[in-house]
């Protein structure tokens, strides 16, 4: 399979003013999205992870586009699937007709938005809250708390470690559990092992991409201004992170936005994987050949292509990878996107997920992104179902700096 | 919203009761009061917080029933562990946590109201033009 830069999805670049000022019409969404080449073969709703848990109540990705073949605006916004698209990239990847299945959601959504619609909300909006926030000129992080003893860091430096969220996720996410710190401080050592000193900007704000996907085009081109800005006065030449969602932002939507920053973007799993190459994973005393399973974010695996790495570096690592029935561009989603509109259907999706994992036998679900682990984490809440998918659950980056020896001093930095 | 104003949310109970009757004795309280009524304490959550200081709050200021007397018994305790998430989330984003307090009203004494949201207010006005001068002052 190509990747998106690969097959020139992303060839037809669109600046930032134009989107906002000019908001696209119906129709040229449509065509950009090549809405009109569906064939209604139904195969994008056969995989669609939404429409299998439909009760009456969701509707499918052919239908949504037969709607929108016939210019029904009013009918596709009233959709339950319309907020609810996990923008998880199957469909679009089996469409034997090119229908850029989520390109025609985020841009739709960003038409809905612009007459005052939105979806619902989780954690009470939160996170577009401080999202908001951060698009402020003036505002003034503390976010650097993390960093312990023994980090190396410099502002001098040509590659920026962008961590993203994590920082807040670790308050939102505390009681859960939930290793949000543990990989920004896992990523930074590692980094240091690779000889790299990264840059770690105190004043960083949110990639923007669960604004991006949420329609909401004018606070994203806000914040991508202002990590640009942040971006030119570092310098650096390339960026690092260990959120999928912040790497498929930066390296795609940036520039499909008009936002040229030109530096290269490397996911964690990369980075790792050119460390396996070079043999400098040094693996200590543990023992080896633990089944763990790897579930593939959907912005890594089937955005940009990335799902060889991931496993190289877990095996590398001294785990026996066991495969879930669904892997690699075929895996299924962790159920919830852009902290919009989770309920009982992203329920379902998860639980399925982890009932997948759990049949592997494997002690462990490895995933690489922050929010699949905080999907899946929450859905193990449910005491009910506890038996049936009560597996561990952790981040490829802190197993790997666990692996060589790393001690996380979680809780101290940020309590 | 405009900005500069001080939200207070009350709880339905002891807290808006006390608003009540701080404008039935004609008490002046500050102008840049500017209450919010829910059901009670327990409702709030850090993003209704956060939201308040994204509109351009001067501060946020939770007002519920006296110690042990909430209506529904856990509600205040939840705010005070809403009030610690929000106070984290607001040092990340650089805001001085004296703008964020959680108290409580007496309906009974019509002084209560009035007296909580002025002293809040003055701290505020205080730490503002003097950051160092009041650290004494502690929030909460």
């Amino acid at each position: 399979m190509k990747r998106n830069d690969e097959i020139g999805l992303f060839s037809k670049p669109l600046s930032f003013k134009e989107k906002t000022s000019d908001m696209k019409s119906m129709d040229a969404i449509v065509q950009q999205n090549q809405v009109l080449y569906c064939l209604t073969c139904g195969k994008c709703s056969s995989v669609c992870p939404i429409t299998r848990w439909e009760d009456q109540v969701y509707t499918s990705p052919r239908l949504l586009v037969e709607k929108a073949v016939e210019g029904d605006q009013d009918a596709i916004f009233q959709d339950p699937l319309f907020w609810s698209c996990l923008a998880c990239r199957q469909c679009t990847q089996l469409c034997p007709s090119q229908v850029d299945f989520c390109g025609f959601i985020r841009d739709l959504r960003a038409l809905a938005r612009s007459e005052g619609l939105r979806g619902t909300g989780t954690h009470g909006d939160i996170v577009q809250t401080w999202a908001q926030m951060m698009t402020n000129e003036n505002i003034n992080q503390s976010r650097l708390g993390w960093l312990q003893d023994g980090h190396a860091v410099s502002p001098k430096s040509d590659t920026i470690y962008f961590s993203g969220c994590l920082p807040y996720y670790e308050v939102l996410f505390h009681d859960m559990g939930v290793e949000a710190l543990s990989i920004a401080r896992a990523a930074v050592s590692i980094m240091n092992l690779a000889g790299i000193v990264p840059h770690v900007m105190p004043n960083e704000r949110c990639c923007g991409h669960d604004q991006l996907w949420q329609g909401d085009l004018s606070t994203f081109g806000q914040l991508a201004q202002r990590n640009l800005a942040l971006f030119e006065a570092s310098g650096a030449k390339q960026i690092v992170t260990t959120c999928p969602e912040c790497a498929y932002t930066l390296k795609y939507d940036y520039p499909r936005h008009g936002i040229e920053h030109g530096l290269k973007i490397i996911h964690m799993s990369e980075l790792l994987a050119d460390l396996v190459d070079q043999d400098q994973i040094a693996v200590k005393a543990r023992p080896m050949g633990e089944p763990v399973t790897f579930q593939d974010p959907c912005r890594l695996a089937r955005h940009m292509g990335i799902w060889e790495e991931p496993r190289a570096v877990l095996t590398a690592t001294g785990y026996d990878l066991v495969e879930m029935q669904k892997n690699k561009t075929q895996a299924l989603c962790c159920g919830t996107s852009c902290w919009t509109a989770c309920g009982r259907v992203n329920k379902q999706i998860q639980t399925e997920r982890l009932t997948q994992a759990k049949a592997t036998g494997a002690g462990m679900l490895v995933t690489a992104c922050v929010k699949c682990q905080i999907h899946l984490k929450c859905a193990q809440k449910d005491r009910m179902l506890q038996d049936d998918i009560d597996i561990e659950i952790r981040d490829m980056t802190t197993l790997v700096a666990e692996s060589i020896g790393f001690k996380d001093s979680r809780g101290e930095g940020e309590e | 919203m405009e900005p500069n104003h001080l939200i207070v949310f009350t709880c339905n109970w002891h807290a808006y009761r006390g608003m009540e009757m701080a404008g039935a004795s004609q008490l002046h309280y500050d102008a840049r009061v500017l209450p919010i009524r829910l059901t009670c304490l327990g409702r709030i959550s850090p993003g209704i917080i956060l939201k308040a200081f994204e509109q351009g709050a001067l501060g946020v200021l939770l007002l519920g029933c006296p110690s042990g007397m909430c209506q529904y018994e856990s509600g205040f305790a939840h705010a005070e562990e809403v009030v610690e998430q929000a106070r984290k989330f607001l040092d990340l984003l650089g805001y001085a946590p004296y703008r964020l307090r959680l108290g409580s009203v007496a309906a009974e004494i019509d002084q209560s109201f009035a007296e909580v949201v002025n002293a809040f207010l003055k701290d505020i006005d205080l730490m503002d033009v003097t950051p160092n001068s009041a650290a004494a002052i502690t929030a909460g």
